[in-house]
C-alpha cells in the first residue's frame, strides 16, 4: 500500500468534498445567504452586491448576492459525479471497443482511425460546442433530465474514439508478448485469452485511462461552461440586475450550480467582481491538481510493467537513429 | 488496383465520418423526458449535407462562407500562432539548457516547480493574465498593453504572451526530460572525456540528436496553441477567426462552409505533420545509406 500513498490520500480527499458537497442541504443556508442590499441601522442601503471577499463572505458574492462558498459546496457534486461518471463510460465503451478491434477484427482498426479523423485534427472543444448548441444553446422546457442524458452522451462520444485507438494499441502490445504467444500456440481460445491473458493488464491500464479521462473531461467541462453549455441545461431565473424583463433573452444561468457553469456565468462581469470566476477556476485547479497526482504516482507504479517498458524501448529505438549502437566495440572488454 | 480501391474506401469513411460526427444532435433528439432516437430526420440531413458538399458548380456554394472577413480574421489568428511558436521554441531551448546547466540541486528544484504548471487548467492563466493587466491599468492609469479587441483593434502582446505560457511549460519539460536521457549516452561520456564542455556538448552534440524528436513533439504545442487561441479570442472578445466560426454555428451557415472553416483551423497541425513526417524520412533514408 505504500506504493499508493499520494493516491489514496488525493482520492480521499475528493471523496470529502463529495461527501461534503451531497449533504449540503442537511448543514447549508438553502439560498446560499442571498443578500442583494445591506442597509445600515438607520435603514439607508449602504452596498449592494456583489460584495468582495471579507469576513462576512469569504469569497464573496455573485450578483445575485449569494454566497460563492456556499454555491461551489453545493455545486461540487455534480461536477464531480459527472465528470466522473464520464470518465468511467468512456473508458469502458472505448476499452471494449478497443479489445474488440485488436481481437476479433484488426483489419477494420485503420478504417476506424479514418472514420474519426476529425477528432484527430480538430480540437475536442469545438466538436462540443457544435454538438451541444442545438440542445443546450437556448433556453427550452424539457425536463432537464433528458438535457443531462443528452449532454452525457455527447461527453462520452468525444472521448470514446481516442480510448478505443488507445486501447487497441495496448492490446496489440499484449498480444505480442510471449506468454499470450505461447498461450495461442497451445490452442488457447479468444475469451480465454481475453479472461486470463489480457484482462489482468488491461485493468491496470483502464484505472490509469480513467484518470486520464477525468482530467480531460474535467477541461471540456470547463471551457463548454464557458461557452454556455452548462451541464443541465440554461435556468431562466437569470442573474439580478442584468436581465430587463422587456428584453426577451435573460441572461443564462445555470440550474444546478456546478463549477463550470459557474464560471460561464459569471465571466462577463470579470472587471466588476473577479472573485466570481477565480473562485470556480481556482477549485476546478485543485481538483485537477490532485487528480493528476494520482495520475502521476499511477504511471510511476505502471512503469514496473512489462510490456509499458517495451513500448518506451519501441518508441526510444525509433527515436535514437544518429547514433548506430553495436557499431563500436571495446577491444579488450572488462 | 487493390491501393486504388483502398484510397476510395478510405475517403469515403473520412467524409462519412464527418457527416456522422456532426449530424449526431439531429440523431439524438429531445422528447419530453428522455432522449429519442430519430433516424429519419437523420438519415435526411446526412444526405442533404452530403450534397450541399458535392454542389461545387452552385452559385451559392460557400456563400456564407465569402461574406466573413475570412483573409484578415485567418491572417490574424495564424500570426499569433506563428510568432507564439517560434517564441515558445525559442525561450524553452534557452530555459531548458540553462536549467540543464544548473547544479543538480537547483536543478530538481526547479524540475519540479515546472512539472507543477502540469495541472494548471488553461482558463486559469487566462483569467491571470486579464486580471494582471486589468490591475496595472487601474494602478497606473496608462493603457500600456492592449486587452481587448474592441472596435476592431487587433491586439497581438497579450494574447501572444497569454497563448504561449502554458505550451512553453510543456516543451521545457519535455526538452529537460529528453535530454536527460539523452545524457546517459556514451557519445556523451567520450566528448567530456575529450574535454569539451558541457554547454558545447549541449548545445552541438545534443541538440542535434533530439532534433527530430522535438518536431514530433512540436504537434502536441500546435494543439495545445490551437485550442488556447479559441479561448483566448473568445474571452478578449478579439475579431479572430474563431468569432467567424462562431458565426457560421450561430447564424446557420450551411454544412460545407463548416467543413471548410474546420479544415482551415487543422491546416498548421497538418503542416507540422508534413515536417515531421519529411524529416523522420530524411533520417532513415540517411541511415540507410550508412548501413
Amino acid at each position: 500500500m505504500k506504493k499508493y500513498k499520494i493516491t489514496i490520500i488525493a482520492s480521499s480527499l475528493l471523496l470529502l468534498l463529495l461527501l461534503i458537497s451531497i449533504f449540503y442541504p442537511a448543514y447549508g443556508p438553502k439560498d446560499y445567504n442571498h443578500q442583494v442590499l445591506v442597509k445600515n441601522e438607520q435603514g439607508k442601503i449602504i452596498g449592494r452586491a456583489p460584495f468582495p471577499p471579507s469576513e462576512d463572505h469569504i469569497l464573496g458574492t455573485n450578483r445575485n448576492g449569494e454566497d460563492m462558498h456556499w454555491l461551489l459546496l453545493y455545486g461540487a457534486k455534480f461536477t464531480l459525479i459527472s465528470t466522473f461518471g464520464v470518465a468511467i463510460l468512456r473508458v469502458l465503451i472505448g476499452g471494449l471497443l478497443g479489445i474488440f478491434l485488436s481481437i476479433w477484427a484488426p483489419f477494420l482498426k485503420s478504417y476506424v482511425k479514418d472514420f474519426f479523423l476529425p477528432f484527430r485534427y480538430i480540437p475536442l472543444i469545438l466538436i462540443g460546442i457544435i454538438l451541444m448548441i442545438p440542445i443546450v444553446g437556448n433556453f427550452n422546457d424539457v425536463a432537464i433530465s433528458s438535457i443531462v442524458t443528452y449532454q452525457i452522451i455527447i461527453l462520452v462520444f468525444i472521448g470514446v474514439p481516442s480510448v478505443t485507438i488507445f486501447a487497441s494499441d495496448v492490446t496489440d502490445e499484449l498480444l505480442k508478448t510471449s506468454f499470450v504467444q505461447s498461450s495461442i500456440l497451445m490452442g488457447a481460445g479468444k475469451f480465454h485469452l481475453i479472461r486470463r491473458q489480457l484482462l489482468p493488464y488491461l485493468l491496470s491500464y483502464s484505472v490509469l485511462f480513467t484518470v486520464q479521462q477525468l482530467i480531460s473531461t474535467l477541461h471540456i467541462t470547463m471551457q463548454l461552461g464557458l461557452f454556455g453549455m452548462f451541464l443541465g441545461g440554461r435556468n431562466r431565473a437569470g442573474i439580478f440586475g442584468l436581465d430587463d424583463p422587456d428584453k426577451p433573452p435573460p441572461t443564462p444561468a445555470t440550474i444546478t450550480n456546478e463549477w463550470a457553469g459557474l464560471i460561464g456565468q459569471n465571466f462577463r462581469e470579470f472587471l466588476l467582481a473577479p472573485w466570481t470566476i477565480f473562485s470556480p477556476v481556482i477549485g476546478f485547479f485543485i481538483v485537477i491538481a490532485l487528480v493528476n497526482m494520482i495520475k502521476k504516482e499511477l504511471e510511476e507504479n505502471m512503469n514496473g510493467l512489462q510490456v509499458v517498458k517495451k513500448m518506451k524501448k519501441v518508441s526510444k529505438a525509433e527515436s535514437k537513429t544518429f547514433v548506430k549502437q553495436g557499431s563500436f566495440e571495446l577491444v579488450r572488454k572488462l | 488496383m487493390k491501393r486504388f480501391l483502398r484510397i476510395i474506401i478510405r475517403l469515403v469513411l473520412i467524409i462519412g465520418g464527418f457527416l456522422f460526427i456532426f449530424n449526431l444532435p439531429s440523431l439524438l433528439g429531445i422528447g419530453r423526458d428522455h432522449v429519442v432516437f430519430n433516424f429519419e430526420t437523420f438519415w435526411g440531413f446526412m444526405k442533404s449535407d452530403f450534397q450541399s458538399l458535392l454542389q461545387i458548380k452552385d452559385a451559392a456554394y460557400l456563400s456564407f462562407f465569402k461574406q466573413l472577413d475570412i483573409a484578415e480574421s485567418y491572417h490574424y489568428s495564424m500570426t499569433i500562432l506563428f510568432i507564439s511558436l517560434i517564441f515558445i521554441i525559442f525561450m524553452g531551448m534557452v530555459f531548458s539548457v540553462l536549467i540543464m546547466l544548473a547544479p543538480q540541486k537547483l536543478r530538481n528544484i526547479l524540475k519540479s516547480g515546472i512539472n507543477f504548471f502540469e495541472a494548471v487548467p488553461d482558463l486559469l492563466v487566462i483569467f491571470l493574465f486579464q486580471f494582471f493587466v486589468i490591475m496595472l491599468y487601474k494602478e497606473t492609469g496608462i493603457k500600456f498593453l492592449q486587452l481587448y479587441g474592441v472596435f476592431g483593434a487587433k491586439p497581438y502582446f497579450v494574447p501572444i504572451m497569454t497563448v504561449s505560457f502554458l505550451p512553453l511549460f510543456l516543451l521545457i519539460q519535455f526538452l529537460i526530460k529528453v535530454m536527460t536521457d539523452e545524457q546517459s549516452q556514451q557519445y556523451v561520456l567520450y566528448a567530456k572525456a575529450k574535454g569539451i564542455g558541457r554547454l558545447r556538448t549541449l548545445l552541438i552534440h545534443i541538440m542535434r540528436n533530439i532534433f527530430p524528436l522535438s518536431v514530433l513533439q512540436l504537434r502536441t504545442i500546435v494543439w495545445v496553441l490551437l485550442s488556447n487561441i479559441y479561448l483566448v479570442e473568445y474571452l478578449f472578445n478579439i475579431n479572430g477567426f474563431t468569432q467567424q466560426f462562431f458565426k457560421i454555428i450561430s447564424m446557420g451557415g450551411d454544412f460545407a462552409s463548416l467543413v471548410v472553416c474546420l479544415l482551415m483551423f487543422s491546416i498548421p497541425l497538418l503542416v507540422i505533420e508534413a515536417a515531421g513526417w519529411t524529416i523522420s524520412k530524411l533520417i532513415r533514408g540517411k541511415e540507410h545509406v550508412t548501413i
